[in-house]
């Protein structure tokens, strides 16, 4: 598989000197001199306290950056034992790989890249850890290796302490969504951390995708769904605390949801065979405390997202003909009609309003990345109505609305078949 | 005088019998000319409608939005339109072809004129196609990024982006099949400058404060950590 895929010399050259290694972590990395020392101290510590006696490699896949990250990486030194750990070093070599895929990041490439390097090291567990966030501790890489090394699973996503605001695209759309579809919920679908086993990796790599443009910028849900369909073990470890990201570095809200539904509503187009058939969903375990909400106080301008809402839905409206059922529309310019206060986008609606964009999307009744931006408004006013429910909602309230919502689109899910076997 | 009147009369029957036994035999090739012409032309048109429908033409323009125009103005979709489009070229080819064999020398020029027109109108009815692709995708285009962006009237922008593109379609189509160039192209540029001079100065003294804001905003001078905020974060 990896004769495949061009790879730079030099990158074989450091590969085929390390051997093969049991353990692997992969950092993708542009631009992110500033923090990637500290995210190699952490992945190093934790090979010495966790992995002490595996054969382990570190493979940074940089897109070309211009900061002098590939240097912070040859020269981080890792702070040994300065956790307070179990007093354990490594009892072989640590070895670092670096390699610039290209000129200019790209998610698919880097995942691609560290695929082929766990492939080519015949790695028996992989995890991949982003520079960008600044809190990772050695229990993170620790907790995303451990089910794959010692209980065998394939797929790891992770679970972390948010923000109650935090990662709403995730718990309004990916998670119900691919949970009711695939039948399998993984609250992440879209990590910046996450592990994989050298088997996973391996399949993943001689899958013929990675060329699709739908999901060269966000190629871990499809590795997530891939693992689900492809009966690999899936499994969730909680990590720990995630840190909301720098102001100015996570990506706005459309970009969000081209990138995330994108490849979604792509992957659903890919493993139809799969899902049409699922029936009945499963837990997928989970290891680690249960992940929490915290609830500092926060900016939002509540009036502004119902105000993109209701304007969204009435300059699109022609647009949103096309893809929405006529009962689907009306309900929707109902509530876009109502006062800010008492306009809640349902999750019955918000279900149903999915499956219809995901059935437009197959049919392709209207060319795919419009149609994706034309969900923007409608996902502004889920979120509205989320924020007005939850404005005083503890932990166990939104989770157990998060769980309402998923019942309600797995009770959808015909609608969505029926609309996915209708002629467009 | 009477044997005049008669030999006037049989010169006149004669002239009558020369010009039908002329005419008829010219008027049957025209006739089977025609008729070919009807054959070849269906024939023409249900494989080019094969050949449309395996290059999934249908699906782009339903993509591109052009099947919405067409079905807004009660036409057909397109593979069917352009297949109809090119059995009427072909047939009225052949028609006109038909009716040169006629021999009336006062049609030959016309029908001249009308062969080498038919290229131009058919380039000139793809140039057309293509500007309301064009125009249908890119204002689609832009009204969905205003929308999304939150400015102000955004089916204004996604309108003129329509507009100043189909003019430039229907200019073009013009000046290829050759019709009044210079009067399409001084129509053009009045239309056009027209239009930028409005908008120049709607913006400019208009809305100075709204380009004040939006240029505010684009330089990012004034955007707070709090401005950051407003939405709650995605992923």
């Amino acid at each position: 598989m990896v004769e495949e895929i061009l790879l730079a010399d030099d990158f074989v050259r450091q590969l085929i000197s390390v051997g093969e290694v049991d353990v692997l972590v992969g950092i993708p990395s542009f631009n992110n001199a500033a923090t990637i020392g500290q995210t190699v101290q952490a992945v190093e510590q934790s090979f010495q306290q966790g992995f002490a006696r595996e054969r382990v490699v570190l493979v940074t896949a940089d897109g070309g950056s211009g900061d002098g990250t590939r240097e912070v990486v040859m020269n981080a030194r890792a702070e040994k034992n300065s956790s307070g750990g179990r007093g354990l070093t490594s009892l072989r070599t640590e070895q670092r790989v670096v390699t610039q895929y290209g000129n200019s990041p790209s998610a698919g490439l880097a995942l691609r890249t560290i695929l082929a390097a766990a492939d080519l090291l015949r790695a028996k567990a992989c995890a991949v850890i982003s520079p960008a966030t600044p809190n990772v501790t050695t229990a993170w890489i620790t907790n995303l290796l451990a089910p794959i090394y010692r209980d065998k699973f394939d797929f790891v996503a992770p679970l972390y302490n948010r923000h109650k605001y935090d990662g709403l695209l995730s718990r309004n759309l990916l998670y119900p969504m691919s949970r009711s579809v695939f039948g399998q919920g993984i609250r992440e679908l879209h990590p910046s951390e996450l592990g994989f086993s050298g088997r996973l990796a391996s399949y993943c790599l001689g899958q013929n995708v990675w060329n699709q443009e739908d999901i060269q910028d966000a190629p871990e849900i499809w590795m997530a769904l891939t693992a689900i369909s492809s009966d690999f073990k899936c499994c969730q470890a909680f990590l720990g605390t995630k840190e909301r990201p720098a102001a100015g570095t996570a990506p706005d809200i459309v970009t969000a949801v081209r990138q995330n539904v994108g490849s979604l509503f792509w992957c659903l187009d890919a493993q139809e065979n799969f899902w049409m058939q699922r029936a009945t969903p499963e837990a997928v375990p989970s290891f680690g405390s249960e992940s929490d909400l915290t609830s500092e106080p926060m900016n939002l301008n509540r009036q502004r997202i119902y105000e993109l809402f209701r304007s969204g839905v009435q300059d699109l409206a022609p647009i949103l003909e096309t893809i929405l059922t006529e009962s689907t529309m009306a309900e929707i310019q109902s509530v876009a009609g109502q006062n800010e206060e008492k306009s809640l986008f349902s999750g019955e609606l918000w279900a149903r309003t999915l499956f219809d964009f995901a059935a437009s999307h197959h049919h392709a009744v209207l060319n795919r990345d419009h149609l994706i931006q034309a969900l923007v408004p409608l996902y502004r006013g889920r979120i509205h109505s989320f924020l007005v429910e939850h404005q005083d909602s503890t932990a166990e309230e939104m989770e157990a609305d998060t769980e309402r919502l998923c019942v309600e689109f797995e009770k959808q899910k015909p609608y969505l078949v029926e609309r996915w076997k209708a002629k467009a | 005088m009477k044997e005049m009147i008669l030999q006037g009369l049989s010169q006149a029957y004669d002239n009558l019998v020369h010009m039908i036994a002329i005419f008829v035999p010219r008027f049957a090739v025209m006739l089977i000319i025609v008729v070919v012409g009807w054959i070849v032309a269906l024939a023409l048109r249900y494989i080019f409608r094969a050949i449309l429908h395996v290059t999934r033409l249908d699906r782009i323009s339903e993509e591109a939005g052009a099947s919405q125009v067409l079905r807004k103005a009660a036409l057909p979709p397109m593979s069917e339109l352009l297949s109809r489009a090119l059995f009427w070229v072909v047939w009225l080819g052949f028609m006109v072809l038909g009716v040169s064999m006629l021999g009336i020398p006062e049609l030959h020029e016309q029908i001249a004129r009308v062969f080498q027109l038919l290229p131009q109108i058919f380039i000139a009815i793809l140039i057309l196609f293509f500007g309301v692709l064009a125009s249908n995708f890119l204002s689609r285009a832009a009204l969905l990024a205003s929308v999304n962006a939150g400015h102000k009237s955004p089916r204004v922008w996604s309108g003129s982006i329509r507009f100043v593109i189909l003019i430039l379609a229907i200019s073009m189509a013009l000046e290829q099949i050759g019709l009044a160039n210079q009067t399409v192209t001084s129509a053009f540029s009045i239309v056009f400058g027209a239009a930028m001079l409005a908008l120049a100065i709607a913006f400019g003294l208009g809305g100075r404060h709204l380009a004040r804001h939006a240029l505010e905003q684009y330089f990012g001078s004034r955007k707070t950590e709090q401005e950051k905020d407003e939405e709650p974060s995605p992923l």
